[in-house]
């Protein structure tokens, strides 16, 4: 059968099965319809994945905080204060990071009080 | 690993005892070191969720001191949940029922709100007086500065001392001391 261009382009578009295959692996693990139907799963997915963004930066932030934690606990074993190391630290040119000064103290305290 | 490794590795991990005396301490400002204590925010080794916390045991809660008015303009809340149930009660009510709540109070509030709030209280040990069990005084393994200075009384110097303190000037004989 000849169909003109215009009917055509008005058929059916191609089977989307693929394109929510997709979706579905993501929502796999999730419960009840978010994980079957498609439209709700795709829902709860773009929710999902807006978290995940949002907690790529909190997990750095998350680390620093408890680095500073850590940190100032063993500034407050020596009768000191983070802010004291820090500024010092800064005076004497020392450039440690918070994730190699948490360390130090808790594995090589006497490292650390040195400091 | 040494014996002695071994041991150090333990006391890392273990449980401290720490005695603290309340004696004029300002609740609220000995509640944020000791805060620090109860979730274990005072060792390197601090993780939120690393259960690290040590015992603290505060003595002499009926002797705190609060800032200029405060007994009397501190007001505790309380809700029974029922309809008319709020009841509003006043610092030195309360001290006078219970004196270890306002520490107590001022150490819940001063501590983060979360899941392992009510556990890391539960290591909390407060007394009235200077009187402690013997199955916690047997614990007691270290001590926490106290956060201000506990000012020495009049009655606290001896007599030969208070006769030595340096003198600015003397009174003249027709001055009348009150």
């Amino acid at each position: 059968m000849l169909i003109t261009r215009v009917v055509c382009n008005r058929a059916t578009k191609p089977d989307n099965f693929w394109k929510r295959r997709r979706v579905f692996k993501l929502t796999a693990h999730y419960y009840g319809r978010k994980r079957n139907c498609y439209s709700i799963a795709i829902k709860y997915l773009h929710r999902a994945l807006a978290y995940v963004r949002k907690s790529r930066q909190l997990k750095k932030r998350d680390a620093i905080e408890l680095w500073q934690q850590r940190i100032s606990a063993g500034c407050r074993e020596l009768g000191s204060s983070y802010e004291v190391l820090v500024r010092g630290m800064a005076r004497c040119q020392i450039a440690l990071d918070k994730k190699t000064l948490a360390n130090l103290a808790i594995w090589e305290p006497r490292t650390f009080s040195s400091h | 690993m040494s014996a002695t490794k071994r041991v150090q590795q333990w006391a890392t991990l273990s449980r401290m005892w720490y005695l603290f005396d309340a004696q004029w301490q300002d609740p609220f400002r000995s509640a944020q070191t000791l805060a620090l204590y109860l979730t274990g925010q005072n060792k390197p080794i601090y993780h939120p969720l690393n259960d690290c916390g040590d015992h603290v045991v505060v003595i002499n809660s009926k002797e705190v001191a609060l800032r200029g008015d405060e007994w009397k303009k501190r007001v505790y809340f309380h809700h029974t949940g029922y309809p008319k149930g709020a009841s509003w009660t006043l610092a030195w009510q309360l001290h006078e029922k219970d004196p270890t709540m306002v520490m107590r109070k001022a150490i819940f509030k001063a501590m983060a709100s979360n899941l392992i709030r009510r556990t890391n209280m539960e290591r909390l040990h407060i007394f009235p007086g200077s009187e402690i069990p013997e199955e916690i005084k047997g614990n007691i393994s270290g001590q926490i500065r106290p956060v201000m200075p506990v000012p020495k009384r009049l009655t606290g110097y001896s007599k030969e001392e208070i006769d030595n303190f340096p003198k600015v000037f003397d009174y003249p004989n027709d001055y009348i001391l009150r």
